[in-house]
């Protein structure tokens, strides 16, 4: 009677098994099946054979999987904070690019692991195989050959601000930390900077006053993702995800939620 | 991509249904009843094992069983030579675990082993056996793998030791099943004495083979999963 009942167990839990997009999940099912399983054969007097199901099946298999799924099961990502694109609120992050790549290790069936880094520091921790992709705010300029990088997914500008009677030339990129651009803004340290536009944004806000603005012409750029130079098929297959929003129409409702 | 998904889900259902109506057959088969079973009569007297399990797969189908231990090792040869092929991966950075895997895992490596080796030595006896036994205590050896890190597992062991008792213990296996043909008797002829059954020294040489089977399985399982380790860098 009870055998039968922890049979009757067992197609649910292999069907949920099969359907759950995150791995650890499905493991996880996996080892209370064979579990389940051995209980029924002790009821049905096979001791040795149940013995065995949960030596392999629960434990050796259940662990064998957890090993593997450690590395595999994760998609890291390193990024540097943009207004917009990817924050931090609280413990949680958001933001446009965050959305995106969420999206993305869902279908995957990954989970999603983001550390923030300073801007000039996410070309070298792709390099150092740190982190598989490298968001916020990224428009690839030249192309390196350390890095890969997927189709854009949002156009922007780039605006070049500069202050006057500053020493000219000394000209930085982006600070690596957004508060620190605004606060070098603020106490007019900074002499020239050049600033996308998610980034520009909340400058703008700012009191510009003995700062010349500037659009940069010319320079046609959007944002895009950077995917580290061994995995190629990660960067496809991101570029076939931007795309497959682009063309759903998804990715203009997501940018007119987070930047309209 | 919907279809095939569709066709994907479909195949796997089926699949799951088909395992299920073997399961639930499997479970209503009760063979054939009409006459008694002269193994259940006769098998404690003929091997000296209590465990009637261990009797027939180290005794009367001790040919089975060799042979099922030849697969496994040319499964581990397999692994070994295929991936040996293949380039060692760089040390690549081991994963932190969460404090409370690695407290488990230290509370629970020496039971699991403690309880590999009882059913190591105690299969003829009671249920267990080299077979399971082996796994069980490889299952500890995992769970260090997990908590620490395989590769400082893998550092810890020495796997050429460790290959050595490999293929020793199947040599000796070999050699035990023809030692007979010594004495003019047909190999598999088990010589040891019965011994009174129910004590731990009994049941010729069921003993040993269950400790040879149960390093065999044990090094072996190891084995694949260090090999996969340092040519992979991961599984």
């Amino acid at each position: 009677m009870t055998a039968t009942a922890l049979l009757l167990l067992l197609p649910p839990i292999a069907i949920f098994a099969l359907a759950s997009r995150r791995r650890l999940t499905a493991v996880m099912s996996m080892g209370l099946l064979s579990l389940i399983l051995a209980a029924v054969y002790l009821l049905a007097r096979a001791p040795d054979v149940a013995i065995t199901e949960a030596a392999i099946g629960a434990a050796l298999v259940t662990l064998i999987y957890l090993l593997a799924i450690r590395r595999s099961g994760r998609l890291s990502v390193v990024c540097s904070e943009v207004p917009q694109l990817f924050f931090r609120e609280g413990k949680r992050f958001d933001g446009l690019e965050h959305e995106i790549l969420a999206g993305f290790a869902h279908e995957l069936g990954l989970d999603l692991v983001v550390s923030i880094l300073p801007h000039s520091e996410l070309r070298e921790a792709l390099g150092r195989g740190e982190a598989e992709i490298a968001a916020g705010g990224i428009i690839p300029g030249e192309q390196s050959r350390s890095v890969l990088c997927t189709t854009g997914f949002l156009p922007t500008a780039v605006f070049r601000i500069t202050g006057e009677g500053h020493i000219p030339h000394s000209h930085s990129d982006v600070l690596d930390y957004m508060s620190d651009t605004l606060d070098a803004i603020r106490s007019r340290r900074l002499a020239s900077c050049d600033l996308d536009l998610a980034r520009f944004i909340p400058v703008s806000r700012l009191d510009l006053t003995g700062y010349t603005v500037q659009r940069l012409e010319g320079r046609e750029a959007s944002y895009s993702f950077l995917v580290a130079s061994d995995r190629p098929d990660l960067r496809d297959r991101l570029t076939t995800h931007i795309e497959s929003l682009k063309e759903s129409g998804e990715l203009e409702r997501m940018i007119a939620r987070y930047l309209r | 991509m919907r279809t095939s998904k569709l066709a994907q889900t479909t195949a796997a259902l089926v699949l799951v249904a088909c395992a299920c109506a073997i399961i639930a057959f499997g479970f209503s088969y009760r063979g054939p009843l009409d006459r008694p079973n002269p193994y259940l009569s006769r098998a404690t007297t003929d091997t000296g094992a209590t465990n009637l399990v261990a009797g027939i797969y180290l005794d009367y189908r001790l040919y089975d069983s060799l042979f099922e231990l030849l697969v496994f090792s040319v499964a581990v040869l397999g692994v070994r030579f295929y991936l040996g092929t293949t380039r060692q991966s760089p040390n690549t950075k081991a994963i932190p675990e969460s404090q409370a895997v690695r407290a488990s895992a230290d509370l629970l490596f020496s039971p699991i082993l403690l309880i590999g080796v009882y059913l190591i030595l105690f299969g003829h006896l009671s249920p267990g056996g080299g077979f399971s036994g082996g796994a069980v205590a490889g299952t500890g050896l995992l769970l260090c793998a997990v908590a620490l890190g395989a590769e400082t597992v893998a550092r810890r062991f020495h796997s050429t030791q460790l290959e050595l008792f490999e293929w020793g213990a199947l040599f000796v296996v070999l050699l035990l099943v023809l030692i007979p043909l010594i004495f003019g008797l047909s190999p598999f002829t088990d010589l040891l004495p019965r011994g009174a059954p129910g004590e731990l020294l009994s049941g010729g040489t069921l003993l040993i083979y269950n400790v040879l089977i149960g390093i065999k399985v044990f090094v072996g399982t190891w084995v694949v999963i260090s090999t996969f380790i340092r040519h992979r860098g991961e599984i």
